[in-house]
């Protein structure tokens, strides 16, 4: 199998707290898949030390068969890719379009994106003007969600796009990822193991800081003592 | 409409309590002496707006607190004036300054020279200041041995002071030329690239953990070569540029300086943040030790170089017209005769200071606004501000942008400084109390709001010449006989008890947001 995107035995450190203890992620190309586990596992970690916004002190991160760990966090996602970080950080003092704009990489990302954009999310076209603050929560996760294609990225982290959506919500957002999933590589953290289950066709399993289980998302369904034992869920 | 008044009912009574306060303070003096004073305050307030304004787009996105800032104020007013009274020694300064700027223009280079230098980790530690330690050395035997045409702080008759005194009667002090006797002139030039590029080298060597793939371009290359084709022009033009500057009309002469004391403190600011605060990002309490250092360093060296005497800058002759109709009563007369002061409502107004610095200061309000609402940068910058991690997740380089936030910040302050310098005059404690002003405005107005340090700098400008003003005609405290007399110290206490007041009612200021 090819893989996008290939986290060897990470250690990251947040302070004096050893956060990551030797996660290993190992992303498909074109695949999605969920990181899972308990609240405080180390989702987010693993996500931002991929990214390099807490760089990982030991290990391997390989995207695109490069190794991108220790470099400023600008260059790593110059290399395309996206990320939707947890509580969706949208800027407040930007407009909507502003707020897509900002994330073009090369001018004109955002132009020829935009008709994709509002097919994928009508609400946004008529929000376009308002300062991104105004926003209902769901309608700021389809903006950092839409954020994060506007420039052409081969891979997308998203952390949590299911949380505080109601459940109509929830669905349109799943149909959102799965086109997004066409073109690009999606890993997803997602507590809504349903939702995952749904989604995703591999998943890695974090826990305490340590990446424990790995496999097929249809293989994980199954094994009922893993789900009870790592995620707390029947 | 009806949120916005909601929203902001204390914001909206202060306000409207100030003014009252405005139209009330215009009840006891006579109309002239208000429109004056007003003018005075709005010219204060521009000023300490350049400073603040700066000072606050560093802080809002860099989180750094320059406590050097109005240092450097100072020194861009300094530079300034050295550019319009002593052309000469401008000219000498920009062969040298431009070859020890070539070597950081190379500042994309040595991470790639870095990965090819294979050492130990024990002479990884050392190198970088051992190349610093030979920069240096080589800086101290060529620089003072670099002949420059300066003035003597020591001796009155060539002091700043007195070139000064003679600019503003219209003369010009006849100053030596400098020549090469202590070293020779080739040797000097290629010393200087030397150290600069052996220096630069050592200080990227201490922030270059990361490794990388770099591809070397001729861009990499281009503003270095540009420095030494500026060096060796400079070089070799020298004579007929300095002819060319003193034989130009000093309205031009004044632009230049405006123009180079901006740049240079733009440039004096980038260089700062790429070099001293950047290694310190994670270290805050250090960050603020710098800069405290760096504005005692810098008072030191204007007072070693310019000495400590207080002095005028003249102001460019188109604000400087005397005789025949002037005081001026109309435009006409005034453009005419660029009469220094003009009358309005029988009173007498200076037009440098009490127009000119105003209008400057909107003009320059208006277009750092539009580079905030209208540009990419502008746009990074907001967003930065909130979110600086967010920002970087997008794949921008916040670094480049933090660089170019302290340039600008600290090229608005020297503005500020070139600016103020014909109606302040230049002395070393000019920008301690500017600082002060700075601070209080952007207390008054919202630490990290362009708006509100608008806002506060007019306030803080208003305040205090108001109370200047009274402290000259008195208040009649209603109901009383008694007149109240304002004393020159509670000019500062005034600006500072507004500040106290507004924070007690809006803790983060005027316009300031809700964390
Ligand atoms: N800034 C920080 N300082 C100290 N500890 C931190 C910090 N950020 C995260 N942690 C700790 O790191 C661990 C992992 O956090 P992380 O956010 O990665 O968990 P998560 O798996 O994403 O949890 P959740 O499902 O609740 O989002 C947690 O125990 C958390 O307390
Ligand atoms: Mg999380």
């Amino acid at each position: 199998m090819e893989y996008i995107l290939d986290v060897q035995n990470i250690h990251t450190f947040i302070g004096q707290y050893h956060i990551l203890q030797g996660v290993n992620v190992r992303v498909p190309k074109g695949s999605i898949t969920a990181l899972l586990g308990r609240n405080g596992a180390g989702k987010t970690t693993t996500l931002k030390s991929i990214l390099g916004l807490t760089p990982p002190r030991e290990g391997k991160v390989i995207y695109e068969g490069k190794e991108v760990q220790g470099m400023h966090s600008f260059d790593i996602a110059s290399k395309g890719i996206g990320f939707v970080p947890e509580h969706r950080a949208i800027f407040r003092d930007l407009t909507v379009e502003e707020n897509l704009k900002i994330a073009e990489r090369v001018k004109g990302d955002y132009l020829r994106k935009r008709d994709f954009i509002f097919d994928l999310f009508p609400d946004l076209k008529r929000l376009i003007t308002l300062p991104g603050t105004s926003l209902s929560g769901g309608q700021q996760q389809m903006l950092a969600i839409a954020r994060s294609f506007v420039a052409d990225n081969h891979l997308l982290l998203i952390d949590e796009p299911s949380e505080g959506l109601a459940p109509v919500i929830i669905e349109s957002m799943m149909s959102v990822i799965r086109e997004l999933s066409k073109d690009s590589t999606i890993v997803l953290v997602e507590q809504n193991f349903l939702v995952a289950s749904r989604l995703a066709e591999y998943y890695v399993i974090i826990e305490e800081g340590r990446s424990v289980q790995e496999g097929s998302m249809k293989d994980l369904a199954n094994d009922k003592a893993a789900i009870h034992r790592y995620l707390g869920a029947a | 409409m009806n949120t916005f008044l909601r929203k902001n009912t204390v914001l909206l009574i202060t306000l409207a309590v100030i003014t009252a306060l405005f139209i009330a303070a215009a009840q006891g003096m006579e109309k002239k002496d208000f429109v004056i004073t007003l003018l005075r305050g709005l010219a204060v307030g521009s000023i300490t707006f350049l400073v603040a304004s700066g000072f606050s787009l560093i802080f809002g996105l860099l989180d750094v607190l320059n406590l050097a800032h109005g240092t450097l104020f100072m020194i861009g007013a300094y530079i300034g004036w050295t550019v319009f009274v002593r052309p000469d020694t401008f000219v000498d300064l920009l062969t040298p300054l431009a070859l020890i700027l070539s070597g950081f223009a190379l500042a994309d280079v040595y991470p790639f020279l870095a990965t090819r230098i294979r050492l130990g980790l024990s002479m990884k530690r050392i190198l970088p200041w051992a190349l610093i330690l030979v920069s240096v050395l080589i800086f101290s035997f060529i620089l003072p041995r670099y002949p420059i045409s300066i003035w003597d702080v020591e001796n009155y008759g060539q002091s700043p002071v007195t070139y000064s005194f003679m600019a503003d009667s219209g003369t010009r002090l006849p100053a030596p030329v400098a020549v090469f006797t202590e070293i020779a002139a080739p040797l000097a030039l290629i010393g200087l690239v030397l150290a600069s590029m052996i220096g630069a080298f050592g200080l990227s060597l201490f922030n270059s953990e990361t490794q990388q793939q770099f591809k070397l371009t001729w861009k990499n290359f281009a503003a270095f070569a540009i420095l030494l084709i500026v060096a060796l022009l400079t070089f070799i033009f020298n004579e007929s540029l300095t002819a060319v500057l003193t034989g130009l009309s000093s309205n031009w002469l004044f632009l230049i300086a405006v123009v180079v004391a901006t740049l240079s403190g733009a440039g004096l600011g980038a260089l700062i943040e790429s070099t001293l605060i950047r290694p310190l990002y994670i270290r805050p309490i250090y960050q603020l030790m710098l800069t405290l250092g760096m504005s005692a360093i810098g008072i030191e060296i204007v007072r070693s170089v310019w000495g400590r005497p207080e002095f005028v800058m003249p102001k460019p002759a188109f604000f400087n017209g005397t005789g025949g109709v002037c005081p001026a009563t109309n435009f006409a007369d005034w453009w005419a005769n660029n009469c220094s002061t003009i009358l309005l409502l029988d009173g007498r107004v200076r037009v440098y200071n009490e127009i000119f610095i105003p209008i400057i200061g909107v003009i320059v309000l208006i277009s750092i606004w539009m580079l905030l609402q209208r540009t990419r940068l502008g746009m990074v910058i907001r967003a930065g501000v909130q979110d600086r991690e967010m920002v970087e997740a997008l794949g921008i380089n916040v670094r480049r942008v933090f660089t170019m936030v302290f340039g600008l910040g600290v090229g608005l302050a020297a503005l500020g400084g070139i600016l103020a310098a014909p109606s302040m005059g230049l002395s070393n404690a000019m920008g301690e109390s500017l600082f002060l002003n700075a601070l209080i405005a952007l207390a008054i107005g919202g630490l990290t709001n362009y708006p509100g340090a608008a806002l506060g700098s007019v306030l803080v400008g208003l305040i205090q010449q108001f109370i200047i003003k009274y402290g000259q005609i008195g208040i009649a405290i209603p109901f009383t006989d008694i007149i109240f007399k304002p004393t020159p110290p509670l000019v500062p206490a005034s600006t500072v008890l507004l500040m106290v007041i507004i924070l007690l009612i809006l803790p983060n200021g005027l316009l300031g947001k809700k964390e």
